[in-house]
Formats: C-alpha cells, structure tokens, sequence
C-alpha cells in the first residue's frame, strides 16, 4: 500500500487531470464526462451511508429519481404559481428526496430499528414500489417520463444564459462532484464523522456510549438522499428526460456494484468506481454485447470474495488527520470481528 | 360467487408457488444465515431447464423430474465456487449472491436471447370445480407444492436429518459440538433450496412469460414473504406467503397488478418494521 503523502498525491492528481480534460478530449466525449460526473456523484452518495455508515442501501436510485424528477417538474413550470427556475429546482431536487429519506429513516431506524439484510431488502422493495408508483402517475409522465427537461440557467436577473454548451456545463458538473466530495470529506474527518464510524463498527457499542444512534442514522440517511437527488437533478438537466427508470431497481443495483468495485470506505474511491464502470461499458458494451454485464457481474463477484474492500480503496484511502490517526493507524478502520452468527436484527 | 371461487384458487395458486420459492430461501437463511439473492435466477434455471428439455423434443415430465436435479447441481457449484468463502461476511453474501445472479441472468441471455420462451404444459383442459371453469394444470400445480411442502416439512420435522438441521438451525456451535457435520450440511441445504426453487420455476413456466427477467418478479415478494412470516421458522413462510399471496391476488381483482404491489409492497414494509421477527416470531 502506497504511503498516506503518495495517497494525498494521487487523490489531487486525479483531480488535476479531470480539470485538465478538456484539453484532451473532443466535445462529444466531453459531454460523456460531464454525465458521469453526476453518475459519480450519486456514487458518492452512497459510499457515504454504505461505507462510513454502514448501511446497506438497496434502493438508492429512489432519491436520485426523485431529485430528478423534482427538477423536471420545476423548471418545466409545472407547478402553477412557481416560477420556472434552475435554482428552485435545484432546491427542491436536495429537499425532497432528502425529506423522503428522512421519513423513510425515521421511519426505519426508531426504536429497535432494521438494520442489515433486512434494511437492504426494505429499501430493495422500496425501490420497486418507487418505480412502479412512478411509472402509474399521469403527472409526472407516467411511464413515459417528462421530456424536454431545460438544461441548468446560470445568471442573476435579467443576464441568464442556458448551459447548453459542454465546456461550461462540464466545469459546472466537475465543480459539484468536487464540492460534495470536500463537504462529505469535511464531514468524514468532523467529530460527527467519527460517530458515523464508530456506529459502523458497532452500532450497540456505540449506543451504550450515550449516543442516539437512530438518529445519526436517520441524519446520515437523509444528506445521503439530498446528494442522490443533486445528482439526479444535474444529470436531468444533461440528459433532457426523466423516466421510471432514473428511481427504480435496476439503477440501484448498478450503483451499488459501481461502488463495491471502486471502494466503498472511500469517496474518491467510490467516484473513480462509477466513472471507470461507466466509460468501459461505453466502449466495451457494442463489442461485448450481452457478455459485458455477465463479465462485470463476474468481476463483482470476484471483487466482493477477494477485495471486499473495491479495486480503488488502497490508492485512494487519505491519511485521517493527526488527531484521529493514532488509534486507526494509517487511516484503516480498527476491524470489529464479530465472531457470533446470530441473526441479524439479533436474538438475545 | 364463481368471482370469489376463481380468486380464491388463484391466490391459493400464487401462494403454493411462493411457497416454494420461499421454503428455499428460508431454509438457506435459518441455516446458513445467507440471503441468497440468486434465488431468484435459480427459479428462473429451473423454468428454462423446461425450454431446453422441450426444444430437445423432450416432454414436460423429463423436465418436472429433471428441473429439481439440475439446479442442486447448480446451487452444489455456486456453494463451493461462491458462498463458503463469505460465510462469515454476512453482508458480503447478499452482494455475492447478487452477482451471481447478475452472472446467470446474463447468461440466459447469452444462450437464449432476451425474448420470451414458450413452454407447454400437460392438462391443456380447463375442469369444473365449486361451480366454476378453472385450468386443470393449475389444480395440478397446487397439489403438487402441497405435496412438496409438506415434504419439506416431514423432512425438517420427522426425520433425524431433519433434526440436526433444526439443530444447526438453532445453534450453530452447540450442533457442531455434537458432531453433526456443518460444512456437509450447509452443502446439502444449498443444494436443496436451489432444488425447490428450480422445481417451483419448472411447474410455473408454463403459466407465465419465462423471460430472463421472471426471477426477480418472485424474489422480491418471497423474501417480504419470509420476512412478514419469520425467518426463524418453517411456519414463517407458511403465514407470510399466504398474506402477500392473498392480499396480492385480492388487490389485484379489485384494482391492477401494479396496484396490488405498490400496496402489497408497502403493507409488507409496515409489518416487518413493526414485526423484526416476523408475525411467528418471539416479540422482543
């Protein structure tokens, strides 16, 4: 493992290079990159609540839906009496699903809450009730989705301009991942983020130590659904159309796989996991075919039985800052093995 | 009155095949403490074990016989390829697990295409019953998941395998102390969960659409199904397959099929949340 200065290295240069991209690459593939920095994004959503958390998300896709589809509606002036604005839309694209993921958690986590497996197959079933209510309301296009969906408008009163053209918007998208990656990293390194770890590792332990662990679950739950939903309301604005297919199962899972091959305990990690996938699968899937999924699905597997740990997560894990470095040495979490094969929602 | 006969059959229907489904899943989890979501894929092999054994000239009884076979066959592979080395990963299984049925779901469309496959089933003529016309496949499909369930039942209930396994169920170590053989038994459980869902796909097939994606149509309520119920018992399926089953086919008559998952789907929610044991299960 390379050392934590050459990990800091890495992890700016690749950040370098995606500000350098546009020298190297032509309009079109610009506009590929500019999509899956949203994609990547919404990876970093969930390598939030999956890797610092702990939480098993299986219907991710539900908040990157949602924020989608708020944003469509908003800015295609659905709502008498709103004005059709980006930044109504943008507000409405983090509050709304960051509400639902409130309720959701809240719902979820109080008391004695799910937690593991069981989590996983709620929210897996909670996707698909997502995309199945989604794909019956005439409102929001039924199964057909909403299109013509506006690009983001940049500007103050009367000066606005569309970003249609793929240099700025691409500097846009690059700058929201980098944002959300210095806020969740900021986060990560706060005091709240040494409880999201210790709640990680043993949520139980953590509770006897006075700490509301529903909370901080449901807390956590909620910024991952607004990030989710950022990144589903930048990349409508991209892509032009929102269907049932940004909120439901299947791009849940694909998230999912995106972020245990990168690394799911680092952001960047998670990112690069989303980016990489994304970029082979557009080269590799006309040559492949079918056998492009079969391929990554076999790679998943591999990952999640060799390197539970992603493909990325050794190059790309940072150093914890001084204070915390002492007792997770070198940034690595202190493994808690449980030894015990209880149930999960536990029997005692 | 014929509405309420023809309902009543068809969720009885509906739930005999879930019940197959989910006895599967639940004994993979009670005993190994795996949530296998390539249980799923499983049901699907054993749906196109029918279309290979048709396309070869064979009859539907080759496949009835030959579905549960192949598929310990596959879920043998898949436990000593895949799961033993996540055993102790609980959460790794259900992200193993959903590779692997990532992997068999592409390859069904590798070998057969994504298009849908015709099966023909046996009993092409529908019988009077209680005063209505019901297919009499149907009728035939329900006695025989009566028939295998209570199988199941007998085997884990009245017999000395069935014993142990209980045992291992309740305590792993304690089971393992008296010399019943895990690893062998965890085999052999694998093998026999993929074996039920293979022979549930197969007695299916020929009522529904055998596409890749038929698999995870019954994954996802066989699991509510076992949740609602209770995991820690075979009576758990039993009562969680009746209630989605029921509350699925009757909310379906009422309104549409996406009516009735959206609501069965959600309902399920509500109770695992308020019943983390299932509706069988001791209350905490």
């Amino acid at each position: 493992m390379p050392n934590g200065r050459a990990r800091i290295a890495v992890t700016a240069g690749l950040w370098v290079v995606f500000a350098a991209a546009p020298l190297a690459v032509d309009d079109w593939q610009l506009t590929q990159l500019a999509q899956l920095m949203t994609y990547g994004i919404f990876a970093m959503s969930l390598a939030f609540i999956w890797g610092q958390i702990g939480l098993l998300c299986f219907g991710q896709a539900i908040f990157f839906g949602i924020g989608g589809y708020a944003m469509a509606v908003v800015t295609k002036g659905m709502l008498p009496g709103l004005p059709e604005s980006t930044a109504l839309g943008l507000v409405a694209a983090v509050v709304l699903p960051g509400l639902a993921a409130l309720v959701l958690g809240q719902f979820l986590f109080r008391g004695r809450g799910l937690s593991g497996a069981y989590f996983a197959i709620v929210t897996l079933s909670a996707s698909v009730i997502a995309e199945r209510a989604a794909s019956h309301w005439t409102f929001i296009g039924g199964f057909n989705g909403l299109l013509n969906v506006p690009p983001l408008r940049v500007g103050w009163g009367g000066v606005a301009a569309e970003l249609v053209d793929p240099l700025p918007t691409y500097y846009v998208m690059l700058g929201a991942a980098a944002a959300v990656f210095a806020g969740l990293l900021w986060l990560d390194r706060s005091p709240l983020g040494t409880v999201f770890r210790g709640i990680r590792d043993n949520d139980e332990r953590t509770a006897y130590f006075g700490y509301d662990v529903a909370a901080y679950k449901t807390f956590g739950f909620a910024l991952s659904g607004a990030v989710a939903g950022l990144a589903g309301a930048l990349f409508v604005t991209q892509f032009g159309f929102v269907s049932p297919a940004l909120i439901g199962f299947p791009l849940s899972t694909e998230v999912l796989i995106w972020v245990a091959l990168g690394g799911k305990e680092v952001l960047l990690a998670a990112f690069m996991g989303a980016i990489v996938v994304r970029s082979v699968e557009g080269i590799l899937s006309e040559t492949l075919g079918y056998y492009w999924l079969l391929a990554l699905g076999v790679l998943f597997v591999l990952s999640v039985v060799l390197l539970p740990r992603g493909l990325l997560g050794w190059l790309l894990r940072l150093p914890m800052p001084a204070r915390l470095a002492r007792r997770a040495e070198d940034g690595l979490p202190v493994e808690v093995v449980n030894t015990s094969r209880g149930r999960p929602t536990g029997r005692r | 009155m014929e509405q309420f006969v023809i309902i009543g059959l068809d969720a009885a229907n509906f739930m005999l095949a879930l019940l197959l489904v989910s006895l599967g899943l639940v004994i993979v989890f009670g005993l190994m403490n795996v949530i296998n979501m390539a249980h799923g894929e499983f049901f699907l092999l054993g749906a196109y074990t029918v279309v290979v054994v048709q396309d070869a000239g064979g009859s539907f009884w080759v496949a009835f016989f030959a579905a549960p076979l192949v598929l310990a066959a596959v879920g043998l592979l898949v436990e000593e390829i895949v799961i033993r080395h996540v055993y102790h990963r609980f959460i790794d299984t259900i992200l193993a697990t959903w590779g692997v049925s990532l992997a068999i779901k592409q390859l069904v469309i590798v070998v057969f295409g994504p298009a849908s496959q015709q099966v023909v089933g046996p009993f092409p003529d529908p019988v009077d019953i209680l005063g209505t016309v019901y297919p009499s496949y149907r009728l035939f499909i329900m006695a025989v998941s009566v028939v295998v369930a209570a199988g199941t039942f007998l085997l884990f209930y009245r017999t000395k395998l069935g014993l142990a396994a209980r045992g291992v169920i309740a305590n792993r170590l304690m089971a393992s102390s008296l010399g019943i053989d895990t690893r062998r038994m965890d085999r052999a459980t694998f093998a026999f969960g993929a074996a039920l869902a293979g022979f549930a796909g197969a007695v299916m097939a020929p009522l529904m659409s055998v596409d890749p994606q038929m698999g995870v149509g019954f994954l996802i309520p066989a699991f509510l199904s076992i949740l609602v119920g209770g995991a820690g018992t075979l009576l758990g399926p039993l009562l969680g397959t009746a209630l989605i089953a029921g509350s699925n086919t009757v909310v379906a008559s009422l309104w549409t099929q996406v009516v009735a998952q959206i609501v069965v789907f959600s309902l399920a929610i509500v109770v695992i949340r308020a019943f983390p044991q299932g509706l069988t299960g001791r209350r905490g």
